[in-house]
């Protein structure tokens, strides 16, 4: 199966270049059959990575131990679950992951319009072509799953060999999360190509109006979707495995996650404008280019060894190749504007500082500051070693501080953003819309104050909070308050109606209030509190209202790992409240050790409870406990976020109105004599 | 508007609700870990690339040695100072949590100033750009005639956009 598994792969590759090099010759001679068979040979291309992939999956479950990687990743008593993890687990496997999952887009796409948009499609195809080549290099001829295990022989040449059981699977991957983690992470990744093959496609093609952004919007948002929902599920691991009672470190590989999400977001705004005014041609291309480009330099990152991290992949050279194709990338992309800059100049003009345009520019500004500022903290340490010869360490305190004021900022303007007129807003409106929202905030925090929230950023945090769950608020009371005059309906059912009627705005608005529980979850930080302590049987600690008595503790075997088992009581005022067991795991197949963490979570705070090992000179257990208030909203703001991004994806349930709403005689009359309509902007979209 | 008012009353008893959930039981900070407390200010050396005083690694025998050197500093009445000092020498720069306020690390500290200013000079600069352009019409059919296209379908697509985010 290894050698079925390469061979596919290297097939795809054969394909993939077949599909850039006959894509391109398509577009030059526009030979029907040519274009047929470039667009047969990337749907090829992806069939023979799922099956090159499915064969991976395949030799983890039969365990067969001749493959270095499965060698390396796997043993005999993984249970299948995390068989499907090993996958993912290593340099090799994940990058084949990643063309597995790029292959899903590919594929995806080139079905859905395989009779639409025949201009575009060819561009879209050829790019689409180049970074499957490139990741099939990879693939192929630089980390190689399929590697048989080998050992020197006698004469020096390499004898195959076939191990008993496998190193198994790193136990910090064993965990439920780490299974939908990386391939929500890695889909929000690799779903960004497709915005990036179509701008860049329809920039080469010099394709009419904002029909790209119409095509891609959709995609866009299915991959920050999935970057959102793996940032939070690999937030929510650190905080459930790695036992340092937080949920973000602000660990190298975390910011490459964030670079592209910023960017995305910053994209998923400003879109707007160009699709309403004509506005923001050139910066959107930009920000589809760099959201890719960031994601690419987020995986050099993660497994160059250039910046170190705990999650990083061990260093290599592969890094080079990922610079190589960032380069590329980068001078493409440069040509490619410069050669057709005209085509993305804008159309129209700004009326007003005071409106929603204005809005998009500084909400865009922050979340590129944000970015630039997270991406050069991260390098910093590589450019000070460069600059003066000595590596600076940037960890946690330096991104807290320069990103939380930056944080506050974009709250502020989701809160203002959705409030402000397209073109120009008013004095009357501005007090309108502003007078409660800005009134409720300040409430808050005159109330919040004297109950103990003195932290300046805190404070200010609980204030805007307040201040933009009132606007989304208000908005949707206004809105169904008028479909329920009209209707009679429930003023539920007309909140639910209005959001149906526009999922794109109160799908937007949801994902807005998503990131105000997410937002009030990273407040509660600054009131955590920790205590450690050595601990006999029988012992207790306090924390808070809690009171926690070391019962006992024991051994637990299992299969795949032994787990001594800490068994601790918890009480408040004298009533037992549950019983936690945090554990140590050591995992006998490849010697590691790994903790798991033991959480009462509540809606008012999670009490997070770690056995940090035995201390070196008693040998009593350490028991490290956290009270860390308000964690809940965080996760639950998550799912708010993903819930408005999937109904942002829902259809409209009256788009029909707007069909017949342009049908106007007289300006398609006035129009008509002076320009042919073309094909190409009637075919369905969205 | 009684409704409206109504739901802006529960907003800000929901607030309040969370903000007394937040703040009541919770006891002041305890800072009488100095140690835990200075360590807030280093990485630990392990490898983990974490904080030392979070660095929570089962056996990491770094992060225990260097708080109990913290802890012999403090009992010698070493100052802060001294302490980062004496780091700085055993470990070099990559020890710090954060750079120092000084030197080529106040790059680090003015970089994000820098890129916030910048910016926003960019932002005005395309504002002011944007209010003295041509009006709309015109440029719309402008854009349609380059490229070949009938406005009535931009126009439409606009529509549609416009319906999409629509105030």
């Amino acid at each position: 199966m290894d050698v079925f598994g390469s061979f596919a792969l290297l097939l795809a590759f054969v394909c993939a270049v077949y599909a850039f090099i006959g894509g391109i010759a398509a577009i030059r001679t526009r030979h029907p059959l040519l274009v047929k068979s470039t667009r047969q040979a990337g749907l090829a291309t992806c069939g023979l990575i799922f099956l090159a992939t499915l064969s991976l999956e395949y030799l983890f479950f039969s365990d067969n131990f001749s493959v270095a990687y499965v060698v390396a990743h796997s043993n005999r008593s993984l249970s299948p679950f995390y068989k499907v993890a090993a996958l993912w687990s290593g340099q090799e496997g994940s990058l084949l992951f990643w063309s597995f999952l790029l292959a899903v887009y590919v594929f995806s796409a080139l079905i859905a319009y395989r009779n639409k948009n025949g201009e575009l499609m060819p561009y879209v195809g050829v790019v689409l072509a180049g970074v499957q080549i490139f990741f099939l290099t990879l693939n192929n001829f630089v980390a190689s799953p399929f590697k048989a295990l080998g050992v020197a022989g006698a004469n020096g040449a390499m004898d195959l060999v076939a191990r008993g059981d496998g190193n198994g699977l790193n136990p910090l991957l064993q965990y439920p999360e780490m299974v939908i983690h990386p391939p929500n992470l890695y889909s929000g990744y690799t779903g960004f190509t497709i915005p990036f093959a179509f701008a860049l496609g329809a920039l080469l093609a010099r394709y009419p109006g904002e029909k790209w952004i119409h095509l891609t919007r959709k995609w866009t948002m299915i991959a920050w979707g999935f970057q959102t929902a793996g940032i939070l599920l690999g937030a929510h691991w650190a905080y459930a495995v790695l036992g340092w009672g937080g949920y973000w470190a602000w660990d190298p590989v975390e910011n490459a996650s964030l670079l592209p999400w910023l960017t995305g977001t910053a994209f998923l705004h400003s879109v707007m404008m160009q699709e309403k005014r004509g506005m923001m041609k050139v910066w959107n291309v930009w920000l589809v280019f760099c959201t890719f480009l960031l994601c690419i330099l987020g995986t050099f990152l993660t497994r160059s060894g250039v910046v170190s991290s705990v999650h990083a992949f061990a260093s290599s050279n592969i890094g080079n190749w990922f610079v190589g194709f960032i380069a590329i990338i980068l001078l493409v992309c440069l040509t490619a504007y410069f050669k057709n800059r005209d085509y993305l100049k804008s159309e129209n003009q700004l009326d007003s500082i005071v409106s929603r345009e204005s809005s998009f520019l500084f909400n865009n500004l922050i979340l590129l500051v944000s970015c630039i500022a997270v991406l050069s903290g991260t390098l910093f340490p590589v450019f000070s070693e460069w600059f003066t010869g000595d590596r600076i360490s940037v960890g946690t305190p330096f991104f807290n501080k320069v990103n939380i004021p930056i944080g506050l900022l974009l709250l502020f303007l989701t809160g203002v953003g959705p409030l402000l007129a397209w073109r120009k807003t008013s004095l009357d409106s501005l007090k309108r819309n502003f007078g409660w929202p800005l009134l409720m905030g300040l409430i808050a925090g005159v109330i919040a104050f004297p109950l103990g929230v003195r932290e300046f950023y805190s404070l200010i945090c609980l204030i805007l909070c307040v201040f933009v769950a009132s606007t989304i608020t208000m908005e949707f009371y206004r809105g169904a308050k008028v479909i329920r005059a009209r209707s009679g309906a429930s003023f539920l059912a007309s909140a639910v109606d209005l959001t149906m009627r526009n999922t794109r705005r109160y799908g937007g608005y949801i994902v807005h209030m998503g990131m105000v529980f997410i937002f009030i979850g990273i407040a509660g930080t600054a009131f955590n509190k920790d205590v450690q302590k050595e601990m006999q049987i029988g012992s207790s600690m306090q924390i808070g209202p809690y009171s926690l008595l070391l019962q006992n503790f024991d051994t637990k075997q299992e299969k795949n790992y032994t787990a001594e088992r800490m068994i601790i009581e918890v009480t408040r005022n004298n009533k037992p409240v549950m019983m936690l067991y945090p554990e140590r795991r050591i995992f006998p197949a490849n010697q590691a050790s790994g903790t798991m963490v033991a959480i009462y979570s509540t809606l008012k705070q999670d009490l997070y409870v770690v056995y940090a090992g035995q201390s070196p000179d008693t040998q009593a257990p350490v028991i490290h406990v956290y009270l860390n208030p308000l964690v809940k909203c965080i996760w639950f703001g998550g799912v708010v976020v993903v819930l408005g991004t999937l109904v942002a994806l829902l259809p409209n349930r009256r788009a029909v109105l707007v069909l017949s709403a342009v049908q106007e005689p007289t300006r398609v009359k006035s129009l008509a004599g002076t320009l042919t309509p073309s094909p190409t902007l009637r075919e369905g979209h969205d | 508007m009684i409704k409206l008012r109504v739901i802006f009353l529960a907003t800000v008893l929901c607030a309040a609700g969370s903000l007394s959930l937040l703040v009541s039981p919770l006891p002041a900070q305890q800072p009488s870990d100095r140690a835990h407390q200075i360590g807030g200010k280093f990485m630990c050396m392990c490898g983990c690339n974490q904080v030392l005083s979070q660095c929570n690694h089962v056996g990491c025998t770094v992060s225990t040695s260097m708080l109990k050197e913290v802890d012999q500093a403090l009992a010698r009445g070493d100052s802060e100072d001294a302490i980062t000092q004496a780091f700085v020498q055993e470990f070099g720069t990559k020890v710090y949590a954060e750079p120092p306020y000084s030197g080529f690390s106040l790059v680090a500290w003015s970089m994000p100033a820098v890129y916030l200013a910048v910016g926003l000079v960019l932002v005005l600069f395309v504002i002011s750009r944007w209010r003295k352009r041509p009006t709309h019409a015109v440029n719309t059919a402008a854009a349609a005639n380059n490229h070949g296209i009938s406005p009535e379908m931009l126009e439409r697509a606009r529509l549609r956009a416009a319906r999409e985010t629509q105030d």
